[in-house]
């Protein structure tokens, strides 16, 4: 269960990188099909990190002497992030539901006291779950797995505003 | 802009690199030079490293460049206006307004003009809703031709029932029944915001709403975390943080409206919310007639929590 838990919400967390990569550059009033397309394409962006984390862990399993044991091993890893991972999403799905809420103040609380901060610290929050996980059973390689997963998480914006500078996305 | 590099003095970069003749509004050019003296003088070291990175042609500052960066910016800052619902906020406060216009008798159809609209997100986003009645006619106006073409641009896109003209807000052919603006209060300092206010007694203006940012000491950290995640140009990132420290204070805005606007009884609404001192990003500068007070603060509803004393 660990690696779905962590492939959903690799899935989530890309889906809304895609749409704060989208925002503020559309001024028209109705967006809802333009924010639509960031979340899909974000997700779907979002998979590709998720198969090349899945390549490599499968490689590395298959060449491995006793696959068994590093995948335990990795999966206490997975295990030990979603204990960090897990709380943070949970306070902005709760949050999600507050604001449908339908108040302008308390949607702009929303966002003074979570969804502003929370994307101020979710840089630090994935590196704080990526160390608490490795700290689970420290090793080369469930280290190299996770800096590759940490680049991945705090680079994809980057590479849809790449896209975006080549005129590659919309 | 990071905390650190605040300073309280000085313009904005918005207002330093653009300038226009009062009179006939067109656009003069600025020296770059000079828009760097004045941040240098000021010790503003981030500004000064964000005008220069700006496009010059013969020493002035290149007009097309500044207004793709001004266009670009306008478009973030519409962000954090839909983030923290400001097109709904104006159309809540300006519904109890226009009914008790309406109940006074006043003549449709009721002008809306938005001073200072940039790209004209809240005039378009009250067409796009519709929610303030087809008796009303909404306007925006703006010395900057490049921000009403791209405002003009996305109505159009999207069939919204207003306009948009480069104007002087208080020399229109048909003047405006109800001011309101967003962000431009703290542009304006001592005098320059009395003779803005004093613009607002000609006798076809019977209300004004001006929304600016509210001033806390918490606002210009909230103000630099925003615009740490939520702006991309740095000209947004840093006007936005020292628009924050540069508000006004409620009860200064008070005073000098009633000053300069003594027909009109004024309040600040939305300082603070559900009746407790929880600061606010924006609030507002509400100005009506004395006729119509009383109907005002009937239509509030429970929301007449959020309004100071009006008188």
């Amino acid at each position: 269960m660990i690696p779905v838990f962590l492939w959903l919400l690799a899935t989530i967390d890309s889906a809304f990188i895609g749409y704060r990569e989208a925002a503020g550059r559309n001024a028209l009033i109705d967006k809802r099909a333009y924010y639509r397309r960031a979340l899909i394409r974000g997700a779907l962006v979002g998979q590709v990190a998720v198969v090349i984390v899945g390549v490599i862990a499968a490689i590395i399993l298959v060449n491995s002497n006793n696959p068994s044991a590093l995948f335990s091993k990795i999966e206490s890893v997975g295990a030990r992030m979603l204990t960090v991972y897990v709380p943070y999403a949970v306070i902005l799905l709760i949050t999600f539901l507050i604001r449908t809420f339908p108040s302008v103040d308390i949607r702009s609380i929303t966002s003074t006291v979570i969804f502003g901060p929370f994307t101020l610290i979710r840089p630090i929050v994935v590196l704080a779950g990526a160390v608490w996980g490795v700290l689970a059973a420290p090793g080369a390689i469930t280290i190299a797995l996770t800096v590759l997963i940490v680049c991945l998480m705090l680079g994809l914006g980057g590479i849809l505003s790449w896209l975006r500078s080549r005129g590659l996305i919309s | 802009m990071s905390l650190a590099t605040i300073t309280r003095h000085g313009p904005e970069i918005s207002d330093a690199i653009v300038s226009f003749d009062p009179v006939t509004l067109q656009r003069k050019p600025v020296k770059k030079a000079d828009v760097l003296i004045q941040f240098r003088q000021l010790r503003n070291h981030e500004a000064v490293r964000i005008v220069e990175q700006m496009p010059e042609q013969d020493g002035f500052l290149d007009p097309a460049a500044v207004d793709k960066i001004l266009i670009t910016s306008h478009c973030e800052m519409q962000r954090m206006s839909e983030e923290f619902q400001h097109g709904k906020r104006v159309a809540e406060l300006l519904k109890p307004i226009l009914n008790a216009l309406r109940d006074g008798g006043v003549k449709n159809p009721i002008r809306i003009v938005d001073i200072g609209c940039g790209t004209g997100f809240v005039i378009r986003w009250l067409a796009a809703s519709g929610s303030l009645g087809d008796d009303v006619q909404l306007m925006g106006v703006d010395f900057n031709v490049a921000l009403l073409n791209e405002a003009q641009r996305l109505a159009t896109i999207e069939n919204l029932r207003c306009k948009f003209e480069v104007a002087n807000a208080f020399r229109l052919d048909e003047p405006a029944t109800v001011f309101i603006s967003t962000g431009i209060l703290h542009h304006f300092r001592d005098e320059s915001l009395s003779y803005l206010l004093q613009q607002h007694c000609r006798a076809e203006t019977c209300a004004f709403v001006h929304f600016d940012f509210h001033s806390s000491p918490m606002a210009p950290l909230g103000s630099w975390l925003f615009h740490a995640v939520r702006m991309r140009e740095p000209l947004a990132r840093h006007d936005g943080v020292l628009s924050a420290v540069r508000a006004h204070k409620s009860r200064y805005l008070l005073e000098v409206t009633r000053r300069a606007a003594p027909e009109f009884v004024s309040a600040i609404y939305g300082t603070r919310l559900w009746r407790m001192p929880i600061p606010r990003v924006f609030h507002s500068l509400v100005g009506i007639r004395p006729k119509y007070r009383d109907a005002f603060i009937r239509n509030m509803g429970t929301r007449v929590a959020s309004l100071g004393k009006i008188e």
